[in-house]
């Protein structure tokens, strides 16, 4: 184990590392600046329980309903040697006739185990490269892995089609609706970048074999309900923003060794269990460790990250919990009770310094405000 | 409504909200503890309105097991359910489709030609009742439900049954096969449709399921002509068959040479088939040993 | 957004409540408004699961859907539902008023409003009225009768919700945001709970503990039409399943038990929020309306009128898409009444009129000099053009030769002649023009006098024309060509909703 293994090893403590997915990796691109969230992430700990743990649980759930409906859509969309699925191919795509071929990745001789899925995908999609003839079509429930801050994360991306201009084709099944053409934009930007993770991902693993990156295109297809219905209709991704964004975030946690080296030594978020499995690291404690390390809270992380809770409420009194803008608009300045100082002018910065810009703003503002309500701010 | 039985309401109340407290605070101890409380709380007041209900005077209008449901029809119609066991209906249904197939699409063919549907939900354990059946002894059975085999590692194709009394050819699945498979259960679907001797919505309903993915089979599923869509099936079919076909048959005889009887009908997990395909390269004569 | 709301949101999370942003109540308010709290089946394409509907607080009516995933029990909620919005909308069709004494119309008294908890709530009404509308009332696939008329009026009110200046439909969240900042941010402000807690907080509790507690989820459920997952899993998909087991084992008593523990459950979660939005509509009524707040209700009431017109005029429905000239027309009149929503906000009220006097696209002052009776003799006739000096500490960017408009006198026009300093403010010459009667000596009151304080304007509330658009039938290949006329066809009639 290197240095940095080791680092994150006991930064994690005693609990398995928690492993990644397309949707933690994709979350890794919101929020770039927050070492909290980079640490944590790196070290694979379990951001659920440790925020539960410290009395701020995550406001997530997923209600049973939902997951029912989007298996019962991805299983019709795959039923039959994925028949609905040619269709779309064909129709939207093009793909040949004779292209009808369909490989279920999902387990080896019936043997689920990753480590053979993995090997059986990687060896699938090198030969269907490097033997276009025999190649498949289809591919269900293939197994990649992509390096995350130094850890291999398992992949598994809905299907992966083959044939389509000599180019591998990742695709997305999705239960959210496509409506007179429309379709939830926030939900389309989610599966645009998650598709961008598997794409990375196939890229990688072919490169491991010799195989150019221009083998996986660029343009993944989405498959969602039409209308009100369970009919399948199929929409193209261009991802390659998604795609940029991506490396630059896992190269930056490539480098977490920046980040660790400004840690306090001795530093972990162990939660310190007894022989049964009982918690004894008194949560007060744990909270201070994880303010170690700062974060960079921002309303937006309320949708994305299991600490939000925690960093929320460590962030009260400052203006970036109010919101970006809203911090921009009060001239940058980083905390309220500064702002309203500066506002009623108890706070006069030196001409010329930073704030003193923000000063000029918010004492206009201050003045019109009070002339307008009558009263003073 | 009884005292306790209100009671009994009011606790269950509580417990559902500490339940979903307890999830939200990701304590999953508790939440388990605490469900099987109110699984407790949930049965007895079951039984405490059972008791009410037995001891209200007989001719009243309400007693349990004499009115028809109030208010209008709701719901579906479900097909009831089957006087035959399950390993007849599956073997009725993989009889009309001739080809493998998968528990879902069995039920829905069942309840479109043969007016009953069965829950998939026992077809796991079928099939390892089947398994148990034929080893204690084996061929004691005209016919067993049995598995699909893949045509590289000889396991157990996922998801898909067959019968016993089938060609090894016809129970051996290549990466063609799936839709070769499919065009071949169109054809049948198709004919067996032609069979009705008045339409049934159910059947009219799987055969677009069909038609809807096969290149020129039906414009739209209210004007279908089943000798149509089995042409068009057809027509894809012989694009794949011979590739499928060679598949088919190289496995085959893998099959029959290596596996043991059960083997051969249930598959073989890897491990044993691993050492047996060995050396083999390339597929079927396209086979693809690890 | 700009700094004076962003130091309404600092104060706010100082003082520990929210506080006014606007002085005056921008959105009309109906003395009998339809509330509608949906929710929806989690990840179906707006299946609706319970509703709560009425339009006093006191007459909730509350409607379920035992078997969510059943086509026919959907449509049967849409009618029960249909029934309610109709016989509500109905009222409006009976009183009319004329208009305009020159060219004199009719259009109806007074118009429905529709009140949603918030905009998921909107775009749950716009699906709603996208699977109802297209529907056939015979045929193989009929839906009863008056199901596709509320598709409709759903599809309408959806789409009001998108012009800025319409009060018809107005979802509660942003409504009271836009009178209130909170010392949240605007995305915990889209819980109504968590606003109502920062505005109207409970007697001892802050702002922020208001707000923390409505976000827990078993105390104070979410307003819809997502429900919290905890809920479905633990007490809905038992209910749910009581009710299929029921009615599979004969029905009965059991059955008529299993669907009243899911109607139980479904009002735990509506009956809450049914109070917020009433506590949120007695807030906004609270306030006194902007002076522009009648002219735009005006507005709604002829879109209400318009659109009952083609219903009774056996039009179509709203198609699907628009067509690339209605785009374009529809896209030119939003910015324009985008502008002048925004201007007459301006005017009714002097909070928002403050962030133009950031920009300097305002100003405000007193009066240090006027010649009410200056005439001007330089053309061919006398004209009154009194002169007046306003000095202000406020920022000018107005040059000379712009025009400006005063909210106190908005007929009447005000063009620069100067900008100079005077101190440390800024002296602004300014020649009027109108609003002042037809004679060479101008009415009392009409021009500002010394001492007044006034505020002037680089914006007006004028009236301007939309851009010349093509008829539909004659779109410009360029754009796709005429639109096909809109014949509903057996495909909309048929489509699953499943």
């Amino acid at each position: 184990m290197t240095g940095t293994e080791a680092w994150l090893a006991r930064l994690r403590g005693r609990a398995l590392p928690v492993r990644h997915n397309a949707r933690t990796i994709a979350a890794l691109a919101g929020n770039p600046g927050c070492a909290r969230r980079a640490v944590l992430d790196a070290a694979g700990a379990d951001k659920h329980r440790l925020a539960a743990y410290t009395g701020f649980p995550a406001p997530f759930g997923l209600s049973r309903f939902a997951i029912t409906r989007g298996n019962a859509f991805e299983a019709q969309v795959k039923a039959s040697g994925a028949a609905e699925l040619l269709r779309i191919l064909r129709e939207h795509l093009s793909l040949p006739i004779p292209e009808a071929s369909y490989d279920d990745l999902s387990e080896v001789g019936g043997n689920a185990s990753p480590e053979l899925r993995h090997a059986r995908t990687r060896g699938l999609l090198a030969r269907a490269v490097t033997h276009p003839a025999e190649a498949g079509t289809m591919f269900d429930h293939p197994l990649l892995t992509l390096r995350v801050g130094g850890r291999a994360a398992y992949l598994e991306p809905d299907l992966i089609a083959f044939q389509l201009g000599g180019q591998f084709r990742v695709i997305e099944v999705k239960s959210f609706p496509v409506v007179d053409g429309r379709a939830d934009g926030d939900k389309v930007a989610a599966a645009a970048i998650q598709s961008a993770v598997y794409v990375l991902a196939l890229r990688d693993a072919l490169a491991e074999q010799g195989i150019p990156p221009e083998a996986v295109s660029h343009e993944t297809i989405l498959i969602c309900p039409e209308n009100f219905s369970n009919r399948p209709v199929a929409a193209s991704l261009d991802v390659r923003k998604q795609l940029t964004v991506l490396r630059r975030q896992l190269s930056r946690l490539a480098r977490i060794e920046d980040l660790l080296a400004q840690l306090p030594p001795g530093l972990t978020f162990d939660l310190d269990p007894d022989d049964a499995g009982v918690p004894r690291r008194r949560p007060a404690e744990l909270a201070e460790a994880l303010r170690q390390v700062e974060a960079r809270y921002a309303p937006e992380c309320l949708n994305t990250c299991e600490m939000c809770l925690f960093c929320r409420d460590e962030a009260r009194g400052g203006t970036a919990a109010l919101g970006r803008e809203v911090r921009d608009d009060l001239g940058g300045v980083e905390h309220v009770a500064t702002a309203l100082r500066l506002a009623r002018g108890t706070s006069v910065p030196e001409r010329g310094s930073e704030l003193a810009e923000a000063a000029d703003l918010l004492r206009t503002a201050a003045r019109l405000r009070a002339d307008a309500l009558g009263e003073a701010v | 409504m009884s005292e306790s039985a209100e009671i009994l309401e009011q606790r269950i109340g509580r417990l559902r909200a500490a339940v979903r407290q307890a999830v939200l605070a990701a304590d999953k101890d508790r939440a388990s503890a605490l469900r099987r409380e109110l699984k407790q709380a949930e049965q007895a007041w079951e039984d405490a309105l059972a008791q009410a209900e037995t001891t209200l005077p007989a001719g009243l209008p309400d007693s349990p097991g004499t009115a028809p449901s109030q208010g209008p029809p709701d719901g579906p119609r479900t097909a009831p359910a089957s006087l035959l066991p399950l390993r007849e209906q599956i073997y009725q249904a993989l009889s009309l489709l001739t080809v493998p197939a998968a528990p879902k699409l069995l039920a829905t063919v069942h309840e479109a030609f043969f007016a009953s549907t069965f829950p998939t939900a026992k077809v796991t354990s079928l099939k390892r009742d089947e398994e148990r059946s034929f080893r204690t002894a084996p061929f004691a059975r005209p016919y067993y439900v049995c598995a699909a085999l893949t045509a590289d590692l000889l396991a157990p194709a996922r998801g898909l049954l067959a019968v016993s009394t089938w060609p090894m050819e016809r129970r051996v699945i290549g990466p063609l096969s799936p839709r070769v498979d499919f065009l071949s259960a169109a054809i049948q679907v198709a004919a067996a449709v032609e069979r009705l001797p008045s339409p049934v919505p159910a059947a009219s309903r799987l055969l677009w399921r069909f038609a809807a993915s096969i290149p020129g089979a039906a414009q739209d599923a209210a004007r279908m002509d089943p000798r149509q869509i089995a042409q068009a099936a057809e027509a894809e079919l012989q694009v794949h068959q011979s590739a499928d076909s060679e598949t088919r048959r190289a496995a085959a005889m893998r099959a029959r040479a290596q596996l043991d009887d059960a083997e051969q009908l249930f598959g073989t997990r890897l491990g044993a088939a691993a050492q047996r395909v060995g050396h083999m390269a390339g597929r079927g004569g396209q086979g693809r040993g690890e | 957004m700009s700094t004076l709301t962003a130091l309404a949101r600092a104060l706010a999370a100082e003082r520990g409540a929210a506080q006014r942003c606007c002085a005056v109540r921008h959105v009309h308010v109906s003395e009998r408004p339809l509330v509608f709290i949906p929710l929806a089946l989690a990840g179906e394409a707006g299946a609706p699961l319970a509703a709560m509907i009425g339009d006093r607080p006191q007459d909730a009516r509350l409607l379920t859907v035992p078997e969510p995933r059943d086509r026919d029990q959907r449509f049967a909620f849409a009618a029960e539902f249909a029934d309610i919005v109709l016989e509500h909308i109905g009222r409006y069709l009976t009183r009319e008023e004329t208009v305009n004494a020159r060219e004199p119309r009719v259009r109806f008294a007074d118009a429905p409003q529709l009140l949603l908890p918030n905009p998921a709530g909107v775009t749950f009404t716009r699906l709603l009225g996208r699977s109802t509308r297209f529907r056939r009332i015979e045929g193989p696939y009929a839906v009863p009768e008056n199901v596709p008329l509320l598709g409709r009026w759903l599809t309408f009110f959806a789409e009001r919700a998108e012009v800025p200046p319409s009060s018809l439909t107005l979802p509660m969240t942003q409504a009271l945001a836009m009178h209130w900042a909170t010392g949240q941010s605007a995305l915990e402000d889209l819980n109504l709970g968590a606003l109502l807690g920062w505005i109207d907080p409970p007697p001892g509790l802050t702002g922020a503990q208001a707000a923390a507690r409505a976000e827990d989820p078993v105390r104070c459920p979410p307003a819809g039409p997502a429900t919290d997952p905890t809920f479905d899993n633990e007490v809905l998909e038992p209910r749910l399943l009581a009710v299929r087991t029921a009615r599979a084992t004969g029905g009965g008593r059991a059955g008529q038990r299993a669907k009243d523990a899911l109607a139980d459950a479904l009002a735990s979660q509506l009956a809450p929020i049914w109070t917020l939005m009433w506590r949120a509509v007695e807030l906004l009524r609270a306030l006194p309306p902007g002076a522009h707040v009648s002219s735009r209700w005006h507005a709604d009431k002829d879109a209400f009128t318009w659109h009952a017109g083609q219903i009774r005029d056996g039009g179509p429905p709203q198609p699907r898409r628009d067509s690339a000239v209605s785009a374009a027309r529809r896209l030119a009149g939003l910015e324009k009444t985008q502008a002048e929503y925004a201007a007459q906000r301006a005017f009714d009220d002097p909070l928002v009129m403050a962030e133009y006097r950031m920009t300097g696209e305002a100003f405000a002052g007193t009066v240090t000099a006027a010649e009410p009776d200056r005439v001007d003799v330089t053309g061919r006739r006398k004209v009154l053009r009194p002169r007046v000096t306003v000095e202000t500490g406020d920022a000018v960017l107005a040059a000379p030769g712009v025009v400006l408009t005063s909210p106190t006198r908005p007929s009447q026009q005000a063009r620069v002649v100067s900008v100079a300093p005077a101190g440390d403010r800024t002296a602004v010459l300014l020649e009027l023009r109108g609003g002042m009667g037809r004679a060479l000596t101008p009415e009392p009151g009409s021009v500002p006098e010394p001492g007044e304080a006034v505020c002037y304007a680089t914006f007006g509330n004028g009236f301007q024309r939309l851009p010349d658009f093509p008829a539909p039938e004659d779109t410009p290949w360029t754009h796709g060509g005429p639109p096909q006329p809109y014949v509903p066809s057996d495909d909309d009639a048929r489509e699953t909703w499943s």
